[in-house]
C-alpha cells in the first residue's frame, strides 16, 4: 500500500514559459544534482523525485502525497537551491498533476515539447535525469515505471512516425534529395560552380554527410583556389567546366550572371561520357545557373531554390501530420499507464476489503458454532455457506464499483477509493 | 490441410498488401513491422502448403499449372524476404504482396487433385528443369518490382513532389542496383532452365526442340532479357532500363501463364 494517496506532480519551466535569463537561473549543473535530489525528496510530502535540467527546460518530476504542500515545497526548494527570490520565476512555472503530468513527461521524452520538434537529444537527457535519480535512490515504483514507459513511448514515436526525419533548411533539403538519388555519397563527386554563400553552405553539408570529392570552379580563379583549399578539394579552371562536368555526380550552381551556365546539349554530352550515371543539379543561384530543361533529360534531376523551398514547405506539412500521429500514440500510452497506476491503488483496497470481511465472518462463525454444538454437521455446513454467501453478495457491488471506477477516473486522488476505505474502516488498526 | 493452408496464405497475402499500402495513404500511425511480418507468415504458410502436397504426391509439386503458378508466387515472395535481409527496401513488399496474392489466387482457381504422373514426366529432370525455370522467373519478378518502384520514385523526383511514397522508398541507386543484380542472376537461371528442358526433351522424345507456342514464347523472352542485359552493360540505366524490365516481365508472364490455354507439351494435356 506504499503508493496510496500519491499523486504525480510536475513543476517546471521551459522555452515556452520562460526567457533564457530565467531558465539559466534555475538550471542544475551535474555537480549539484545529487545533493539537490536528496534535499528535494523527503519521506513526507515529496515521496519520489527527479530533476530534469536542460538548456530548454528545468522540471521537477515527482510523486507527492499532498498536492498543495508539495507544490509549495518544490517552489521553496527551487528558490533555496538557486538563492533566487520566488518572484523571479514563480510566474513562469507551470505545473501538471496526475494524468496530465504523465502526458507531459511522455511528450517531453518523445520530443513533442521540444523547441525543434523531433530533435533527438531530449530522450538522452530524460534518461540521464532518470539514471541520476535512480542512482541517488529518489525513485519509487511509480516514477520508475513512468520513466520506463516514457522511453518506450519515445521509441514508438520514433519508429512509427517520421517526425524526426525532416529537412528544415535549403541545404538539408538538398542533402535529403541527394540521398533519394544516390545510395551513398562516399564515392560521389560534387562540383560547385561559383563561390556564393549558399553554395558554400551546401558543400559543407555534403561534406558532413561524407561526400567523396569536391571540385570548385569560379570565374575568378584565385577565389576558387581559396575555397578549394577550405574544402580540401580540387580546382577546375572555369573555361574547362564543360570538359570536367562528366566527373560530377552533384553539381551546385552558386554563380552570378544572367545567362545559363549549363544547357541540355552540354549535359547530354557529359551524360554520355559517364555512361548515363545520374546527375543531380542543385541551382542555388538567382538568376539561375542551369537551364531548367535539363530536368527533361533521362537520369538528370534539377532543383532550383524554389523547388527546394517547396520541399521544405511540404516537410513542414508532413511534420504536422506526423506530430498528430505522435500525439495519438502518446494518448494511447497515457491510458495504458493510467490503468496500471489505477490498479496499483484499487487492487490493495479490494484485497483489504475481502480480508476484512473474511476475518469478521470467521470470528462470528466460530462464536455461533461454539454455542450450537448439538447441530448436525450438515446444518453447520449450511450456516457456513450462508455466511460466505452473504459476504460475497454484500461485497460484490462495491468491488465492481471500485474496478470500474479505476478505468478512467483520477484514482490516485480518487474520492471513490477514499470513501470506500473510510466507510468500511479499512485503514483503522485492528479493532 | 493443403487447401486450408492455401486459404490462410491467401488471406495473409491480402492482409500484408493492406498493411503495406495503408501507411502510405493514411495519417494514422501504423507499426512498420506489420507488413513484413504478415508477408513472412504468408510465406511460411505457402511453403508449408507446397511441402505438404509434395510429400503426399511423392514428387516436388511443380507438375501442372496450379502447382507451377503457386510455386512461382511462393518463390517470388521468399526471394523478396531474402533480399530484405541485405537491402532493406520496405516497399518491395507493397509490390510483391499483391503479386503473391493474385498469382496464388489464380493458381487456386485451377486447383487440381494430386494425380499419378504421366510416364514422360517420370524423370529427375522434371524438378531440375522446372525449379530452375521458375526460380529464374521469381528473380525476374524481383527485378520487375524494383523497376516499378524505380519509376514511381523517379517520377516523384522529376515532378518535385514529396509524397509519402517518396519518404519510404530507397534511393534510385539502390533500386537500379537491385534491378541489375536481379537481371544478372535471372538470366543464367532462365538460360539453364531452357537448356535442361532441351536436354530432357532429347532424352524423352529424341528431339530437343519443337516449335510449340511455349518454346516460341520462351525464345522471345530469352532474347528480350539478353537485349536488356546487353543494353545495361553498355550504359543503359535508370528509367529506360526499368521500363524495359517491366516489358520483359509482362512477356514472361504471358508466356508462363498463357501457355495453360495453348496446345503443346507445356500446355493443356499436362495441366
Amino acid at each position: 500500500m506504499a503508493n496510496r494517496g500519491a499523486t504525480l506532480l510536475i513543476v517546471g519551466i521551459n522555452h515556452h514559459s520562460a526567457p533564457v535569463e530565467v531558465r539559466e537561473r534555475l538550471a542544475f549543473s551535474n555537480g549539484t544534482l545529487e545533493t539537490a535530489l536528496r534535499r528535494l525528496v523527503d519521506a513526507e510530502t515529496v515521496r519520489e523525485g527527479t530533476i530534469l535540467s536542460t538548456c530548454n527546460r528545468v522540471e521537477i518530476i515527482s510523486s507527492v502525497t499532498d498536492l498543495v504542500a508539495a507544490d509549495e515545497q518544490i517552489k521553496t526548494f527551487l528558490a533555496q537551491e538557486h538563492q533566487a527570490s520566488r518572484s523571479l520565476f514563480e510566474e513562469h512555472l507551470y505545473s501538471y498533476v496526475g494524468k496530465e503530468a504523465v502526458g507531459h513527461l511522455f511528450r517531453v521524452a518523445a520530443s513533442l515539447d521540444s523547441l525543434i520538434v523531433g530533435e533527438p537529444q531530449i530522450l538522452g537527457q530524460v534518461k540521464d535525469a532518470y539514471a541520476a535519480a535512480s542512482a541517488v535512490g529518489t525513485l519509487g515504483e511509480v516514477l520508475h515505471r513512468c520513466f520506463h514507459k516514457s522511453f518506450a513511448v519515445a521509441k514508438r514515436v520514433r519508429s512509427e512516425t517520421r517526425i524526426a526525419a525532416k529537412a528544415v533548411s535549403v541545404s538539408s533539403a538538398a542533402i535529403e534529395l541527394a540521398r533519394k538519388i544516390f545510395d551513398h555519397l562516399e564515392d560521389k563527386t560534387a562540383m560547385v560552380i561559383g563561390t556564393g554563400e549558399m553554395g558554400e553552405l551546401a558543400v559543407r553539408h555534403l561534406q558532413n554527410h561524407g561526400i567523396g570529392n569536391v571540385l570548385v570552379t569560379n570565374r575568378t580563379f584565385s577565389r576558387a583556389v581559396e575555397l578549394a583549399r577550405e574544402f580540401n578539394g580540387a580546382v577546375v579552371p572555369f573555361e574547362q567546366l564543360q570538359k570536367h562536368l562528366r566527373l560530377a555526380d552533384i553539381v551546385i550552381g552558386s554563380a552570378g550572371g544572367n545567362d545559363y551556365l549549363l544547357g541540355p546539349i552540354v549535359v547530354e554530352e557529359a551524360l554520355r561520357e559517364r555512361k548515363r550515371r545520374p546527375m543531380f543539379f542543385i541551382d542555388l543561384a538567382v538568376p539561375r545557373n542551369f537551364d531548367p530543361r535539363l530536368n527533361d533529360l533521362d537520369n538528370v534531376f534539377v532543383y532550383d531554390i524554389d523547388d527546394l523551398e517547396q520541399v521544405i514547405e511540404e516537410n513542414k506539412d508532413e511534420r504536422e501530420r506526423e506530430a498528430m500521429k505522435a500525439e495519438a500514440i502518446v494518448a494511447e500510452e497515457i491510458e495504458s499507464f493510467w490503468q496500471w497506476l489505477s490498479r496499483l491503488e484499487v487492487t490493495p483496497t479490494i484485497v483489504a476489503l475481502r480480508e476484512k470481511a473474511e476475518a469478521i465472518r470467521q470470528r462470528e462463525l466460530e462464536k455461533t458454532l461454539a454455542s450450537l454444538k448439538e447441530l448436525p454437521p450438515h446444518a453447520q455446513k449450511a450456516i457456513e455457506a450462508l455466511s460466505t454467501s452473504i459476504i460475497n453478495k454484500l461485497l460484490h457491488p462495491p468491488i465492481v464499483y471500485l474496478k470500474s471506477g479505476g478505468k478512467d477516473s483520477d484514482v490516485q486522488t480518487d474520492p471513490d477509493v477514499a470513501i470506500v476505505r473510510r466507510v468500511f474502516g479499512l485503514d483503522e488498526e485492528n479493532e | 490441410m493443403e487447401i486450408l493452408l492455401l486459404t490462410v496464405t491467401l488471406v495473409l497475402y491480402l492482409l500484408s498488401t493492406v498493411a503495406f499500402i495503408l501507411p502510405l495513404i493514411s495519417t494514422r500511425a501504423f507499426s512498420r513491422a506489420l507488413g513484413p511480418g504478415l508477408l513472412l507468415a504468408a510465406f511460411v504458410c505457402h511453403a508449408s502448403a507446397i511441402a505438404i502436397r509434395s510429400v503426399a504426391a511423392g514428387y516436388i509439386a511443380v507438375t501442372n499449372f496450379y502447382e507451377a503458378v503457386s510455386f512461382f508466387a511462393c518463390l517470388t515472395v521468399g526471394l523478396c524476404l531474402l533480399v530484405q535481409l541485405r537491402t532493406p527496401v520496405a516497399l518491395l513488399g507493397a509490390v510483391v504482396s499483391p503479386i503473391g496474392f493474385i498469382l496464388t489466387l489464380g493458381a487456386f482457381v485451377f486447383y487440381t487433385q494430386i494425380r499419378d504422373l504421366p510416364p514422360a514426366l517420370h524423370s529427375a529432370w522434371l524438378p531440375v528443369h522446372v525449379t530452375l525455370a521458375i526460380l529464374g522467373n521469381a528473380v525476374f519478378g524481383l527485378a520487375f518490382s524494383a523497376s516499378l518502384l524505380y519509376l514511381v520514385q523517379e517520377r516523384q523526383l522529376k515532378a518535385k513532389k514529396a509524397h509519402a511514397f517518396f519518404r519510404l522508398l530507397p534511393s534510385l541507386e539502390t533500386l537500379d542496383e537491385l534491378n541489375y543484380r536481379s537481371l544478372s542472376w535471372g538470366f543464367p537461371l532462365l538460360t539453364l532452365g531452357i537448356l535442361t528442358g532441351v536436354v530432357w526433351a532429347e532424352h524423352v522424345w529424341g528431339q530437343f526442340w519443337v516449335w510449340e507456342p511455349r518454346l516460341i514464347f520462351s525464345t522471345v523472352t530469352w532474347i528480350l532479357y539478353a537485349l536488356l542485359l546487353h543494353y545495361r552493360t553498355v550504359g543503359w540505366r535508370g528509367r529506360r532500363a526499368a521500363a524495359l524490365t517491366i516489358v520483359c516481365f509482362a512477356v514472361l508472364l504471358v508466356s508462363f501463364l498463357g501457355v495453360r490455354f495453348l496446345p503443346g507439351r507445356h500446355g493443356g494435356q499436362f495441366g
